[in-house]
């Protein structure tokens, strides 16, 4: 990127130390900074930021929080800074705000702000699309990045289709048929309810294989010795699912691998 | 005054005798009626999650939305029901490219299809509208779609036909409301379900029920086609997509998105809303924006929903704006890694498909039509098959196999392969808008 474009992206938006606009200078965070700028700004879109005056005839910078601001010695209103200062400036931004919120994590705080214009402009052609004496929208249109925002039914789906397998992994775990033994045993007989299977302590040193063991490879272990049936390959769907069911058994036990 | 009226009314029935007799007989149409839930491959948990608490779908309404959805008495000049760009016979398409409207005008997107449309998280190429029952006001009222002014004058205007009152009073138990003409429609379209494919009964154990050549094709749907990663697909959410926004380039063909998304911007912050949204998305050349138009988030520009893809042979063509003709031209544009433009979706990269392995795809890809429409993608597929011999405008064999393009030499940007290319960083890549890869050289 051409050094003068970024220079004049920083000077545009503090946004920039998070990494959004460089190459995106009409982003409508950019509208919020202090610097005058041709891009037309909508009070039902963007949010409006009180930036304090400046004491000390410089120009002040604020975040994109619309909280933390500093104050830019000898700065006059509309001047570029230099390269290295608008990295300084931005650096100093940054720090006080984490000053200001300890132990917060920045995209946490900016997610969780529920009264937000920006959440409340997202919504706003949904307002629009009703009239007045339609009932408030219910549905969140969905926001933030593609590959990081999920409604309710996407959470819904992905423990379904969870469940199923791991209940799959149940009905083979207490089936000798399903196993394939030769001899009617199946793993619940030694195990009930995955009892003393321990799967968080894989990878280990297993004494029986003389070797270190995955917990599929003990499950195939035990189908070929105790249960007398045939071993299955790792990518076998019944395997996969015993590994699932015996897992979820233990949902919530720390990992804690190569523990005898 | 009771002249002007009889008058009115004479000309209103001439107006339904002459303009419905074509929507009724598509409303007679076996494909028209209700479906089935009881199919091979339907999802029932999803199904009883979308349909929503404050419209639970009953006999009257459905009967009602049907009645509404072919009636071309909801457009102002009586020539456009639901129908016309929804067209059953068509797979609830128009397999135009781009829709024609009232006064023979054509819009920027491609007819969406109605099947399955009850299970969108948003409506629209990108995402309008959160419903079904919002979606309906966006082609009502779009001057170029069904032009009516507003939807109190089709409140108005449906008031004014003497059986609707009778149906709306049944169905809901008062007069017509601009919120239950949106219901009713919405309930029909909620019994546009379509699974029951081949591809349904192979993953319920059927091994017989597709070729090997489409088994070949799932593995590469799973694997080097990376198809599955948007056109995601299970039991209990079986509809082949993400139901997500993502720019795979396909408006970087004419689209310059950086002052394309200025001007929106500019227009957005006059007069915001569905409808003007909507005028933007069909009427304007800002049409490309897609998603963008929404909810004004750069990473949004030109991304557009991520289709469903079960009976994609009776919906061509394809893309929102139908701008490729078979599916070879589809997987072409994504075998060679879409079109490159600076908010080209991280995950679209060069695939690396030979000739025969795109034929697999699409021989998958034919197995999820469902019964009722066989014959149709049967014909379809020969026909594209047929041209994708000879005519393959998308095809970009050394781009696709990484010997050009941003993963070719020359293009070994500080970025790796997920870059735009040492050409392209020498520039800010705000500045290259949509302009295609050849030019950056």
């Amino acid at each position: 990127m051409h050094p003068n474009r970024l220079l004049s992206i920083l000077t545009l938006s503090a946004a920039a130390i998070i990494g959004l606009a460089f190459t995106i200078p009409f982003h409508a965070r950019a509208q919020q900074s202090t610097v005058p700028q041709s891009v037309p700004t909508s009070s039902e879109q963007v949010v409006h930021h009180n930036v304090p005056a400046s004491t000390d005839g410089g120009t002040v910078i604020m975040l994109c929080d619309g909280k933390t601001s500093i104050e830019v010695k000898g700065l006059k209103a509309g001047e570029p800074m230099s390269h290295a200062q608008a990295i300084a400036v931005t650096h100093e931004l940054m720090d006080k705000w984490r000053r200001e919120n300890p132990g917060e994590k920045w995209e946490m705080a900016q997610e969780n702000q529920p009264e937000s214009a920006a959440s409340a402009a997202a919504n706003a052609p949904v307002s629009a699309a009703h009239s007045a004496k339609s009932p408030p929208p219910t549905r969140k249109i969905q926001q933030g990045d593609t590959y990081a925002s999920f409604t309710d039914r996407d959470y819904k789906i992905w423990q379904t289709e969870t469940d199923k397998f791991v209940a799959e992994g149940k009905t083979i775990f207490h089936s000798s048929k399903l196993l394939g033994s030769t001899i009617g045993v199946s793993c619940d007989m030694c195990h009930p309810d995955a009892a003393n299977t321990h799967p968080e302590t894989y990878p280990k040193y297993q004494v029986q294989l003389q070797r270190v063991a995955l917990l599929r490879d003990m499950i195939d272990w035990c189908i070929e010795n105790p249960v007398k049936g045939k071993t299955l390959s790792p990518d076998d769907e019944k395997l996969r699912a015993l590994e699932a069911y015996i897992l979820a058994q233990r949902k919530g036990v720390p990992l804690d691998y190569g523990k005898h | 005054m009771a002249r002007s009226k009889l008058i009115l009314w004479g000309v209103v029935t001439l107006a339904i005798f002459a303009f419905s007799s074509r929507a009724l007989a598509q409303a007679n149409q076996p494909l028209a009626q209700p479906k089935s839930t009881n199919q091979v491959g339907f999802p029932t948990d999803l199904y009883h999650w979308v349909i929503p608490p404050d419209n639970p779908l009953t006999p009257a309404k459905v009967s009602l939305g049907k009645e509404l959805f072919f009636d071309s008495r909801l457009s102002a000049d009586d020539k456009e029901s639901c129908s016309t760009c929804h067209d059953p016979q068509k797979g609830f398409t128009d397999q135009l490219p781009t829709s024609m409207g009232i006064h023979a005008q054509f819009g920027q997107r491609n007819a969406p299809s109605v099947l399955n449309a009850m299970f969108n998280t948003l409506q629209f190429w990108d995402g309008r509208a959160p419903t079904l029952e919002a979606q309906i006001q966006g082609p009502i009222t779009n001057p170029i779609e069904m032009g009516m002014a507003s939807m109190d004058a089709e409140v108005a205007k449906l008031r004014a036909i003497p059986e609707y009152a009778a149906d709306f009073q049944k169905a809901f138990g008062g007069q017509i409301t601009f919120h239950d003409i949106e219901r009713a429609i919405a309930s029909y379209e909620r019994t546009q379900v379509a699974f029951d494919s081949p591809f349904d009964r192979f993953l319920a154990g059927d091994q017989k029920a597709i070729s090997d050549q489409a088994k070949r094709g799932w593995a590469l749907y799973n694997g080097q086609g990376r198809c599955m990663s948007c056109h995601g697909v299970n039991p209990t959410q079986p509809l082949f997509t993400d139901f997500k926004f993502h720019n795979i380039g396909v408006s970087a063909h004419k689209s310059d998105f950086v002052p394309l998304a200025r001007k929106a911007l500019a227009l957005l912050s006059q007069k915001g809303g569905l409808q003007e949204i909507d005028r933007l998305a069909i009427q304007t050349d800002m049409s490309g924006l897609g998603r963008f138009l929404v909810t004004k988030q750069p990473h949004d520009i030109g991304g557009f929903r991520t289709m469903g893809l079960r009976n994609l042979l009776v919906t061509e063509p394809y893309f929102h704006d139908g701008s490729q003709a078979t599916l070879w031209d589809v997987i072409d544009h994504y075998n060679k890694g879409g079109v490159q433009n600076p908010y080209l979706d991280g995950g679209i990269v060069p695939l690396g498909l030979s000739e025969s392995q795109e034929d697999d795809l699409v021989a998958f890809l034919a197995t999820l039509t469902s019964p009722e429409y066989t014959k149709q993608a049967q014909k379809e597929y020969q026909e594209q098959f047929k041209r994708s011999r000879t005519d393959r405008p998308q095809r970009d064999e050394a781009a696709a196999m990484g010997l050009s393009g941003r993963n070719g030499p020359g293009f070994s940007g500080p970025f790796g392969d997920i870059g735009p290319g040492e050409a392209a960083m020498r520039e800010n890549p705000a500045d290259l808008g949509g302009r295609p890869v050849d030019s950056l050289k």
